[in-house]
C-alpha cells in the first residue's frame, strides 16, 4: 500500500520537474521572422523615447533589464549562459571583460556613423584602438556641496580635509576614488605607482577619516541632500540630480586640483546571438539627434560631437555635466596600476581599521 | 497587576520595534517629498506615477509570477519530501534529512554561484524560469522541515482507524492526512512565498533578459536614487501579503471547527 503512494509521489515530483524544466529550455530566441535585442544597462541610462524610436524605426523588440554594479555584468557574462546582447560597463571593468576573452570584437565598418566620436574619448588604455568598446557617457568624479553651510573657497579638494568640517563630509566607498582625491590634492597623477607619494596618501586619508562622517556609494547624494553631510564626494551625474532640485542650495565642484574621469562604454558579449539587430543598434545610437536624446533624458555626458546641436544649452553649458577643456584636461581616467593595487589594498585597509 | 501593566508596556515596545518601521514606510508612500526622509504634506502621487511606471508594473509582476510558481512547485514537493521522510525507514534517510537543510544553511551567495554555474553546464539560458527553479531549490527545504514539524505531532492511530474502518490509501490520505497537516502546508507555503518575493542575492545570480524582479529593480535604482514610488509599490505588497495571511488563517481555522462540532 505505501509503496504504491510513493511510485505515485515520485510520479508526481518527476513530472513536475520535468514540466518545469521544460519551459526552461524553451529558447528564449526570437521567433521566425521577429527581431530582438536585449539589453543589460544602468539603471535611467536608457529613456524610454530612444528604446520606442529605434523598435520603430527597425521593428527590432527591445527587451532591457537594469543593474546596479557592474560586477552584476561580470557575473552575467561569466555564467555563459546570459542571452544579453549589449552591456554597458565601466571603463576597468571593460578591461577585465576583455581580458577574459567575455566581449566580441567590433566590426566597426559596419558602423557609417563611428565618426560622429570624439577622438578625445577613444583609444583609452583600458581598451586600446576601441577594438570592444565604444564610448557610451562619459563624467568626472568631485564632490557636491550645501551652499548655505560653506565657507570660504570651494574650487578645490581642500574642505574635504578640513578639520573645520569635521562630521560634515561624506567620502565614496572606494579605494581607487579616494585615492585619486588624495593625490590630486597632494599634486601627483591618481595612477602613480611610486610607492613613497602612496604612502604620503594613506596618511592624508588616515588623518582624514575622523572628519569622514561616513563613507558611501550608493545613495549619497541622498545624505548630501537631507542635510546629514555638507560635502559629498561622489560621480558627477548623480550629484546633478540634487543640484538641478535646489540649485540655490547644492553645488557641483570639478576641484582645480583635477578629478577622476570616468566612462561608460557600450560593448558586445561574446555569446550575443543579434547580431544584425546589434549593428543596427549601436549605428542608432551615434546619430546625432538620438544621443542627443539620451543626454537630454539622463544628464550625462556623451562623446558625440554633431549630437551637441541637439543637446538642451541647459545641459551643454553646465559645467557638471560638459567641463571645459582646461578643467577636462587637469581630469585622468583611473588605469590599472598593476603591482600596485595590492599596496593600496593594504593602505585602504589601513584606512578603514583605523 | 502592576507586573501585567509593565509585561503590557514591553509587549507594546516590542511591537514598536517590529511594525514602527514598516508603519513609517506607509506613512512616507503618502509624503509628497521627493526626498524619502522629510514629510511635506499628503498626497497620492506616487501611487498614480507608480501606475505609469512600466519597470516597477513588470518587475512585481515578474515577482509575483517566480513567488506563486514556485511556491507551488516548492510546496508540493516539499511536503511529499516531509511525508516520505515522516513515515517510512529508508536507507540513506539521516542523510536525505540532513541534505534537506543545506539549501538553508549554505550562504545564499554560494548557492546562487553553484547555481549559475549548474545552468551553464546544461547549457539552460538563464531566464525567468531559471528564476523559479532556483526559488524551488531553496523553498523545498523550508516547506519540507515546516510540514515535517506538523507530521511529528500527528497521531498515526487516526490514519490506521481510517484504513480499519475502509478507506482506501488516497481518500485516507485526502479526508484524513491532509487536513489535519494543512496547517503545516499552508505555514510551508507562506514561508516559500514570503522568502521568494524578497530574495535578491540568489535572484541576481540567476535572472536571465526580462526577468527582473522587484528586489532587483529596486537595488538597481539605487544608484540613482530610490523614489517614493518604491514606498507605494512596498505598501501595496504588504496590504496584499497581509490579506493573504488573514484569507490563509481563515481557510485554516474552518476544517478545525466543523471537526469540533460534528
Amino acid at each position: 500500500m505505501t509503496g504504491r503512494r510513493s511510485v505515485v509521489a515520485a510520479a508526481l515530483a518527476a513530472s513536475l520537474l520535468a514540466a518545469g524544466c521544460r519551459r526552461g529550455v524553451e529558447p528564449p530566441s526570437p521567433g521566425p521572422g521577429e527581431k530582438r535585442l536585449n539589453v543589460y544597462v544602468w539603471s535611467e541610462y536608457l529613456p524610454r523615447e530612444v528604446i520606442d524610436g529605434f523598435t520603430k524605426r527597425t521593428g527590432i523588440s527591445l527587451r532591457y533589464d537594469l543593474y546596479d554594479s557592474n560586477e552584476a555584468v561580470l557575473e552575467k557574462l561569466q555564467s555563459g549562459v546570459a542571452d544579453y546582447d549589449i552591456v554597458v560597463p565601466s571603463d576597468y571593468m571593460v578591461r577585465i571583460l576583455i581580458q577574459l576573452k567575455l566581449l566580441r570584437p567590433l566590426e566597426k565598418t559596419r558602423l557609417k556613423n563611428l565618426g560622429n566620436l570624439d577622438p578625445a574619448f577613444l583609444d583609452k588604455s583600458f581598451d586600446p584602438k576601441n577594438a570592444y568598446s565604444l564610448p557610451y557617457v562619459w563624467g568626472t568624479t568631485g564632490f557636491g556641496y550645501n551652499r548655505t553651510r560653506a565657507q570660504g573657497s570651494t574650487d578645490s579638494w581642500a574642505p574635504l580635509f578640513d578639520p573645520k568640517n569635521r562630521g560634515r563630509i561624506l567620502m565614496l566607498d572606494d579605494m581607487r576614488e579616494c585615492f585619486a582625491v588624495a593625490l590630486k590634492f597632494l599634486g601627483h597623477s591618481l595612477n602613480t605607482t611610486d610607492p613613497a607619494i602612496l604612502r604620503q596618501a594613506a596618511d592624508l586619508l588616515k588623518r582624514q577619516k575622523p572628519l569622514v562622517k561616513t563613507y558611501n556609494s550608493s545613495d549619497y547624494e541622498n545624505i548630501l541632500a537631507s542635510g546629514d553631510v555638507d560635502y559629498s564626494h561622489g560621480y558627477n551625474g548623480q550629484l546633478a540630480k540634487v543640484v538641478a532640485r535646489d540649485p540655490r542650495r547644492f553645488g557641483y565642484v570639478l576641484p582645480r586640483e583635477g578629478a577622476t574621469i570616468w566612462m561608460d562604454s557600450v560593448c558586445v558579449p561574446a555569446r550575443a546571438r543579434n547580431v544584425e539587430s546589434i549593428y543596427a543598434f549601436l549605428d542608432y545610437i551615434l546619430e546625432p539627434e538620438v544621443n542627443a536624446s539620451i543626454v537630454n533624458g539622463i544628464s550625462y555626458a556623451s562623446a558625440n560631437i554633431p549630437a551637441r546641436k541637439f543637446i538642451r544649452p541647459e545641459i551643454l553649458n553646465d559645467p557638471a555635466i560638459y567641463p571645459s577643456e582646461a578643467a577636462l584636461a587637469r581630469c585622468e581616467f583611473l588605469e590599472d596600476i598593476g603591482e600596485a593595487t595590492s599596496i593600496l589594498d593594504e593602505y585602504w585597509t589601513e584606512v578603514k581599521a583605523q | 497587576m502592576r507586573r501585567r501593566r509593565l509585561l503590557a508596556a514591553h509587549a507594546a515596545l516590542v511591537y514598536l520595534f517590529l511594525y514602527a518601521p514598516i508603519a513609517i514606510l506607509v506613512v512616507f508612500s503618502f509624503n509628497r517629498a521627493r526626498q524619502t526622509a522629510i514629510w511635506e504634506g499628503a498626497t497620492l502621487e506616487w501611487y498614480r506615477s507608480l501606475a505609469a511606471n512600466e519597470l516597477i508594473l513588470t518587475a512585481v509582476k515578474n515577482s509575483l509570477i517566480v513567488g506563486v510558481s514556485s511556491t507551488i512547485a516548492a510546496t508540493v514537493i516539499g511536503t511529499l519530501v516531509a511525508l516520505a521522510l515522516g513515515r517510512h525507514a529508508f536507507v540513506g534517510e539521516g542523510f536525505t534529512r540532513n541534505l534537506l537543510y543545506l539549501p538553508i544553511i549554505i550562504p545564499e551567495i554560494v548557492l546562487g554561484a553553484a547555481l549559475v554555474t549548474f545552468f551553464g553546464a546544461l547549457a539552460l539560458r538563464l531566464s525567468l524560469w531559471t528564476v523559479v527553479i532556483a526559488h524551488i531549490v531553496f523553498c523545498v527545504s523550508y516547506v519540507a522541515i515546516v510540514v515535517r514539524a506538523r507530521l511529528s505531532s500527528f497521531d498515526r492511530s487516526l490514519e490506521e482507524a481510517a484504513l480499519d474502518l475502509g478507506a482506501r490509501p488516497l481518500s485516507t490520505f485526502r479526508r484524513v492526512t491532509l487536513p489535519l497537516i494543512a496547517p503545516g502546508i499552508v505555514a510551508g507555503a507562506l514561508l516559500s512565498f514570503t522568502i521568494s518575493i524578497d530574495d535578491y542575492v540568489i535572484t541576481s545570480f540567476v535572472a536571465g533578459v526580462g526577468a527582473t524582479t522587484l528586489p532587483l529593480q529596486i537595488y538597481s535604482m539605487l544608484k540613482v536614487g530610490v523614489t517614493p514610488e518604491i514606498n507605494a509599490v512596498s505598501t501595496l505588497l504588504l496590504a496584499v501579503t497581509v490579506a493573504l495571511v488573514l484569507t490563509a488563517q481563515r481557510l485554516e481555522r474552518r476544517p478545525a471547527d466543523r471537526g469540533a462540532g460534528s
